[in-house]
């Protein structure tokens, strides 16, 4: 649905993004993370026809983004990262006001209203003055803003930027529900844990390189090879419990590090999920007691800062 | 000089190479002026002190315009700006009392002026010996530029700090001043005639007294503002509530369902906009023009009725053949007028961060700029065309009239015209610069060079430079200013002093080459604006933001 060929932006000689090749298929959830300044807005700005590109192409919906910008437009909802309100506007005016800016027919119009604000939850809002609304809501109303013309592919750029946590999991709940609505999906961020547990796949950009993208699932997996283990022993006062277990661990053959925090020991081994339940039934055999062994997820943070140290070096 | 605030804005305002060459400029064009005016034998003219009487009163009379312009340009923005930047609030909860902080913000914006004004002293001492003039009344003249300088200055500041946006303080001190500064124009002229001994009490007594008291009443009003402002904080803005305001509004009000006031003020939506309307136009002349509440417009069209009143009965009716000085009362509202409505509404989006919004729905630049332009144009031209009401009324009542009736379509033709020309020109200033407060004024010096200086320099010419071919190349220039267009149309009527009915007429003479070029030139230019402003307009479009 998207598609970006060796897109290149530079600003005078400084190079914004370069090289960038990006795939999202349809339906996707994509996470475009980086740090301030790492190229993101630039890039989306690109996709949504408000930039040229220094060089590269770049695709929406099938749609060039450079030769057919009527196009794309017709088929991006579009969040920029700092935005405003128009002044002296209802609620209901302002979502009218870009459904006939997108030249959506009068008679469908009400329906379509009625029904973003609904989406959003908004409706108890419709006379209310748009410049008059609280930062989570203008947040919602710039969202709503962006379905009036139900497109299929949706371009967000830090969308909960400045919301309170209460408003950033609604935030949350509702890009789910967009996506199950089958919306592709691009959402940028510098905020890693809001991305993992919502994006489908993910994009790491950093100083106007992209490092790594793919689906989230498959970015673990390359990124980490190794397992990370968490066993918290039973405290027994007598027995050495815990240094009998970390005997074992120590011996599997896959075994890389280890690190002890109190009672809770965490391992690094290179191992399947075979392996890990053979050491659970070493530790049955010799009587070692634990009450937690924890398969830990690679976190995003961890991913970023593997990827951009690899940058770095 | 322990004020923090005045100390920052005279590091911000003075050290800038701009500054200094822009009072240099300032003097050097002055001096050139002086020089060409120069009487070419000053020992003959001695006996005859005309001449450079006459140049005194217009050097005086300039700068007067100039400092009466440019005050309000350092004072409106003063608190504004600051709350445009959302660094209002971090100055207000400084350590700083109010006074302190208008004090500082008042000596800042008076101060570049002040030194403008001091600076041409010299040049004004050396006209001196030419005679005519005395020291006594070179003083009085700076003293009371200085005294209606601090005055207008401060009035600037209490409309920014009672106002949102820079734009809206600043047409308002504009409007305000407008009449003192041409009633003061006009006792400097008409005292000058009469007795120079009630001129020089007037301009050194009871004109600083009362600009002090006024100084001193607006520097309190000011410093009130600036407790418990309600225009700032981050969320929750305060909303103009139009009810309220038209309750506790004085004089005038604008009730938008009502004719005539629905031809500029449409009533607010109530139902989705129709199919074919333009949403940008739409949004525009019912949301946006006047969503910083009606006192600016209020004000506006108050003044500009108040002052249309004396000028209607002076040169419409007691002295017909006057008429023209009427119809540049008209132009000098449009030009005023115009930028108002159209100046900021490209860089108004662009500021607002509404642009990239609108930028990426399926309309196309055209009807975008078209919607602006239209409204724009709308609001100003029926304001400006409220005030031709008393030509139509005077064709009628003034027998006188009849016969010129062309005439009179002529200049309507005129007004038309400025209108468009001048909501081009702002709209051009608008797509061009990133802020409204820029553009706003780059469109007022836009303007005033293109409608003003061509006269000022044709008069200049015919005065001092008589029979030159200068003269003639700078009298063809003036068909670029409908200034000179609506004196150059042909004009007979009776004189009114003459009770004799076979006694010869007055005739103004016609100028139908200025008049055919002056019609030729705007067309050009607005077309080739219009081409401009739709070029910048999509590279704007292309690199949004860059
Ligand atoms: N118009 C511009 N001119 C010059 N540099 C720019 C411009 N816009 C962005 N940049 C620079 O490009 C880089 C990327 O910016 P941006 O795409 O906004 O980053 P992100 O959205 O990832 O925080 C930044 O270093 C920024 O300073
Ligand atoms: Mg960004």
């Amino acid at each position: 649905m998207i598609e970006l060929q060796n897109f290149s932006k530079r600003y005078g000689d400084f190079t914004a993004v370069e090289n960038l090749t990006l795939r999202i298929g349809p339906g996707e959830l994509f996470g475009f993370i980086g740090p301030n300044g790492a190229g993101k807005s630039t890039t989306i700005r690109f996709l949504v026809t408000l930039l040229k590109a220094t060089s590269g192409q770049g695709f929406v919906a099938g749609f060039s983004v450079g030769r057919q910008p009527m196009d794309v437009r017709r088929s991006i909802g579009y969040m920029p990262d700092a935005f405003g309100v128009y002044d002296g506007m209802k609620v209901w005016e302002f979502l009218d006001f870009f459904a006939a800016a997108y030249q959506i027919p009068h008679a469908r119009r009400r329906t379509i209203i009625n029904d973003v604000m609904e989406l959003l939850d908004i409706g108890g809002k419709r006379d209310e003055q748009v410049s008059s609304l609280s930062r989570g809501m203008t947040q919602r109303l710039c969202l709503a803003k962006t379905l009036v013309h139900d497109p299929p592919v949706l371009i967000l750029d830090e969308p909960t930027s400045g919301l309170d946590p209460r408003a950033r999991l609604e935030i949350k709940a509702l890009l789910r529900e967009l996506r199950n609505m089958g919306k592709t999906i691009l959402i940028a961020s510098h905020i890693l844990t809001e991305l993992a547990d919502c994006c489908t796949s993910i994009g790491i950009l950093e100083r106007g390189k992209l490092l790594l993208h793919g689906p989230i699932d498959d970015v673990y997996r390359r990124i980490q090879s190794n397992r990370r283990v968490e066993i918290r022993f039973v405290a027994v006062q007598e027995s050495n419990n815990q240094q009998r277990g970390i005997a074992i661990l120590r011996r599997q053959p896959g075994f890389v590090d280890l690190q002890i925090d109190g009672p809770k020991v965490t391992a690094e081994i290179a191992a399947d999920e075979a392996a890990l339940a053979t050491i659970v039934d070493e530790f049955a055999a010799e009587g070692v007691r634990f009450h937690s062994f924890a398969d830990l997820d690679p976190t995003l943070e961890d991913v970023f800062m593997l990827v951009t140290k690899g940058a770095v070096n | 000089m322990a004020n923090p605030v005045l100390q920052r804005e005279l590091v911000a305002n003075l050290r800038s190479p701009r500054a200094f060459a822009l009072q240099a400029a300032f003097l050097l064009l002055l001096g050139a002026l002086v020089a060409m005016a120069w009487p070419s034998a000053p020992r003959l003219t001695l006996a005859n002190p005309e001449p450079a009487r006459r140049l005194v009163d217009l050097f005086f009379i300039g700068q007067f315009l100039l400092a009466s312009l440019t005050a309000p340009v350092f004072a409106a923005g003063a608190l504004t700006g600051e709350k445009e930047r959302k660094t209002y609030e971090l100055l207000l909860a400084s350590a700083l009392r109010p006074a302190q902080i208008v004090w500082g913000k008042w000596a800042a914006a008076l101060l570049p002026s002040v030194l403008l004004i001091v600076s041409t002293l010299p040049i004004v001492v050396l006209c001196l010996p030419l005679g005519g003039v005395s020291l006594y009344e070179v003083l009085a003249a700076y003293t009371a530029l200085l005294a209606a300088l601090a005055c207008f200055s401060l009035f600037s500041l209490l409309c920014s700090a009672h106002f949102t946006r820079t734009t809206a303080a600043l047409v308002t001190s504009y409007f305000c001043i407008l009449p003192p500064a041409l009633v003061g124009v006009a006792l400097w002229q008409l005292l000058g005639e009469w007795s120079s001994g009630v001129r020089l009490a007037l301009f050194l007594g009871v004109l600083p007294a009362l600009s002090a008291g006024a100084c001193v009443l607006f520097f309190v009003l000011t410093s009130r503002k600036l407790w418990y402002p309600s225009d700032i904080g981050s969320e929750g803005r305060d909303i103009v509530d139009e009810q309220q305001e038209l309750r506790e509004a004085v004089g005038l009000v604008i009730s938008r369902d009502e004719f005539p006031d629905r031809l500029f003020a449409p009533a607010k939506r109530t139902d989705l906009l129709p199919d074919d309307a333009n949403p940008v136009l739409d949004k525009e002349l019912r949301s946006e023009l006047f969503s910083q509440g009606t006192l600016m417009p209020r004000v506006v069209i108050q003044i500009s009725l108040l002052l249309a009143v004396p000028l209607m009965g002076a040169c419409l009716y007691l002295i017909p053949i006057f008429a023209p000085w009427y119809l540049a009362y008209v132009l000098l509202f449009n030009m005023l007028t115009a930028p108002v409505f159209t100046a900021g509404s490209v860089s108004g989006e662009r500021e607002r961060r509404t642009l990239d919004l609108l930028l990426v729905t399926t309309l196309r630049p055209g009807t975008i700029l078209w919607g602006k332009l239209f409204s724009g144009l709308r609001v100003s031209s029926v304001l400006t065309m409220f005030l031709m009401w008393p030509v139509a009324l005077a064709c009628v009542l003034v027998p006188e009239y009849y016969a010129n009736l062309p005439t009179f379509a002529g200049m309507l033709a005129v007004v038309a015209v400025t209108c468009i020309v001048s909501s081009v020109v702002s709209l051009f200033c608008s797509v061009s610069f990133q802020k409204s407060y820029v553009s706003l004024t780059a469109a007022y010096l836009a303007l005033g060079c293109l409608y003003l200086l061509p006269p000022a320099a044709d008069y200049f010419a015919r005065t001092y430079l008589s029979e030159t071919p200068a003269a003639s190349a700078v009298h063809t220039a003036a068909a670029a200013s409908p200034f000179s267009a609506v004196f150059a149309f042909p004009l007979e009527v009776k004189n009114p002093n003459d009770p004799n009915p076979n006694a010869p007429k007055l005739i103004r003479p016609a100028d139908w080459p200025l008049v055919a070029g002056y019609f030729a030139a705007q067309a050009i230019l607005v077309l080739l604006l219009l081409a401009f402003i739709q070029r910048t307009f999509r590279n704007r479009y292309d690199a949004a933001g860059g």
